[in-house]
């Protein structure tokens, strides 16, 4: 009865959706908004990577509400996972390859990381994406090694002031007389590593959170997995 | 005005550094939280007494409304955040564990999003603090740490996940037609672009998807489980307010965007819907919060006919409703904090807490509407208003409200009933729990301001009608967020 239910749901969903698209023209989206900051945002921002602009500038509080988001699941993630029982168990090490291999890309992944955050207003990619890759480069010696740990304590400091440096960042345009947010600093020349004002700190604020947060969460589940 | 702003981010950075500062010195941890939302009241009622021309909108970082994202405040709005500030003061989790960091700062995150979807002015960004709304009460539910928690927000993880996939689908359905997310500019498009078939079906995506937390008729299958397990003060929170907020989101788009026949239609079914089944179920159930949780989809039903209205006169009874049912609501969860589990336990109580019995009694009857609680008000409106309406489905919804009158007034004095029953039948009177002295405070709090209430029905008619008015205006929202010629260059 209840996979009935689910399947007349899911069909009915799936049926709506195709209506839906045969509804939709295709091709020629109405750009009433983008048109518009596209063609003023290197001025008024100064961030060559316009993608950057729109998630930082026009609208930084979502990103400042998908930082929270991000760090209520790992604080939810936490008090799921901080409970469970610990029995030692025996752990496995990673292989050669795994080990020598994790050691060999550590420096490698970090640069990555770091590159793709500093350059997140000029190319590509940015905070969440270095952020990310940050987060990885911490987990391969948890894989290759499952006895080591990281530092916990150290990984939420730099959580907690990376996520507040964000919003400070955002109080201090509001001290200064403007709006919450609002970019400050030198644009300077479009293009050159130091310019659209405040965004590239931002974009570190960022990345640091997103990484620490994310291999928190993977050394959270990786011990309890192993403790098991 | 700007720092209107403060009231999301305090709570924000307060979340961030919480659990650093806890490690650093608990006491100062502890006073964290509680400072930055008596802060945030401060704050809020300087507005309401303070002489600001309302309603004013405000630019999030410096980019003007239809580019950047704003945050709107009318009464109705402030009434809202202030209430969020308030209630989570008040709902804030004083107890003390391993876990009270966490706990604490995902409280904050559920105030600063409760905040954020009172102001904001903006489709996706209202999208972002529902989901920060969400993610922050599944922490919060499952740390009340018992197995049943666990299924009970399995299954509320799975709904609200469903709904917000919809929601966004609406979200992006309404993107790829207009090419903007501002409410204000929305509802300068909406009569030539939104008043369509497609239109239609992303505003019941819209419905369905906020409806999870709304309470809304077929996606609230998480309620029972959730009132039953989560810790009272946060199913007080729940019930009391972030359905009420939901509301509002559904109400703002109704005035502004969907302003069409169809779209009332479907709330009014759903609605007529949802109390029949909440109140049915809550007739059965055999536990006090089950009781509350099922007795809160239909009031929440009941609110949601309130809102098909089609008048200011509508809205008023919508808001009467929605404030009266946070009242009570609230303080009956605080007082299921020593009484939950099975009715039975209930034998005699009123002997043993004579207060908690006496509060009990004053809300359930406020909620049946006897005069001159303001309960009765509310409903009257209600009665007066669905009568006035000539089309057959508003007399449907007429009675279905009766009817649920006489079953709420049956379930609820069947255990006024059981309070003060003098003849103890078993023998054994099985853990009989007092009520904890800050719950008995808290809803004491509630029951005074429902009388208070009582005795200044008459202004606060007024001050709801003027509010009711104010958000009604279509017209005065779009001039406020985008004061330049309407329909002009944009």
């Amino acid at each position: 009865m209840r996979n009935l239910t689910g399947l007349l749901f899911a069909g009915g969903l799936g049926f709506m959706l195709l209506a839906i698209a045969s509804g939709i023209d295709f091709g020629t989206p109405p750009m009433r908004i983008g048109e518009a900051i596209q063609s003023a945002s290197p001025q008024e921002v100064g961030a060559a990577n316009i993608v950057t602009s729109v998630v930082l500038g026009y609208r930084g509080i979502d990103t400042l509400g998908e930082l929270a988001i991000l760090f209520a699941a790992a604080s939810a993630a936490g008090l799921v996972l901080g409970r469970r029982h610990t029995t030692t168990g025996t752990q496995r090490k990673g292989g050669f390859v795994l080990f020598h291999g994790g050691a060999l890309i550590f420096p490698f992944l970090l640069t990555i990381g770091f590159y793709i955050i500093f350059h997140g207003h000029l190319t590509p990619g940015g905070g969440f994406q270095g952020g990310v890759i940050l987060a990885a480069a911490f987990f391969l010696p948890l894989l290759a090694r499952p006895g080591a740990r990281l530092h916990h304590s150290i990984l939420s400091v730099i959580e907690a002031f990376a996520g507040a440096s964000f919003i400070l960042i955002g109080l201090a345009a509001l001290a200064e007389g403007q709006a919450f947010l609002q970019p400050m600093l030198n644009q300077d020349t479009l293009g050159s590593l130091i310019s659209a004002g405040t965004l590239p700190l931002l974009y570190i604020a960022v990345g640091l959170k997103v990484g620490a947060e994310l291999a928190s969460l993977l050394s959270n589940l990786a011990q309890t997995e192993s403790e098991q | 005005m700007n720092n209107l702003v403060l009231t999301i981010a305090l709570p924000l950075l307060g979340a961030f550094l919480l659990p650093v500062v806890m490690r650093l010195s608990q006491a100062l941890g502890l006073w964290l939280g509680p400072i930055i939302l008596g802060y945030g009241c401060w704050l809020l009622g300087n507005l309401w007494f303070n002489d600001i021309t309302l309603p004013l909108s405000i630019a999030l970082g410096g980019f003007d409304a239809p580019y950047g994202i704003n945050l709107y405040l009318d009464s109705l709005a402030l009434l809202f955040a202030f209430a969020v500030q308030l209630l989570g003061l008040i709902c804030w989790p004083y107890v003390l564990n391993q876990d009270t960091a966490r706990r604490q700062a995902l409280m904050l995150l559920l105030v600063a999003a409760s905040t954020g979807l009172a102001l904001s002015g903006d489709l996706f960004n209202l999208y972002v603090f529902y989901e920060l709304a969400a993610v922050a009460t599944f922490g919060l539910v499952v740390a009340s740490t018992t197995s049943a928690a666990y299924a009970a927000t399995f299954r509320y993880l799975i709904l609200s996940g469903i709904g917000s996939v919809l929601t966004l689908l609406g979200i992006a359905l309404i993107y790829s037609q207009t090419g903007t997310l501002n409410l204000a500019h929305l509802a300068q498009l909406a009569p030539e672009l939104l008043h369509d078939r497609l239109g239609l079906t992303a505003y019941l995506l819209i419905l369905i998807g906020i409806g999870v937390k709304a309470e809304l008729f077929p996606v609230n299958a998480w309620v029972p489980e959730i009132y039953a397990t989560a810790s009272s003060r946060l199913s007080g929170f729940l019930a009391g307010l972030l359905s009420k907020l939901a509301l509002l989101i559904i109400l703002r788009l109704l005035v502004l965007i969907f302003d069409q026949p169809e779209a009332v239609q479907i709330i009014l079914i759903l609605g007529i819907l949802g109390v029949i089944s909440g109140e049915f179920a809550a007739w059965r159930a055999k536990d006090m919060r089950r009781m509350l949780g099922f007795s809160s989809i239909g009031q929440l039903g009941i609110i949601f006919i309130a809102l098909s209205l089609p008048d200011e006169r509508g809205l008023l009874a919508l808001l009467a409703l929605s404030l009266h049912h946070l009242v009570i609501k609230t303080g009956l969860f605080m007082l299921a904090d020593g009484w939950g589990g099975s009715l039975e336990r209930l034998t005699g109580a009123a002997k043993r807490s004579p207060v908690g019995a006496a509060l009990f009694t004053l809300f359930a009857l406020s909620l049946v509407g006897v005069p001159p609680l303001p309960g009765f008000w509310a409903k009257f409106t209600l009665i007066t208003e669905l009568a006035a309406q000539s089309e057959p489905l508003y007399l449907i919804g007429l009675l279905v409200f009766l009817l649920a009158t006489v079953i709420e007034t049956s379930y609820l004095f069947r255990i006024v009933a059981k309070l003060y029953s003098s003849a103890e039948t078993t023998t054994e009177q099985p853990e009989y729990q007092h009520l904890p002295g800050l719950s008995l405070a808290t809803a004491s709090l509630f029951g005074i301001t429902l009388l208070a209430a009582t005795v200044l029905i008459a202004p606060i008619g007024d001050g709801l009608q003027a509010i009711a008015a104010e958000a009604k205006n279509a017209e005065l929202y779009i001039q406020t967020v985008i004061p330049v010629t309407p329909g002009g260059q944009l």
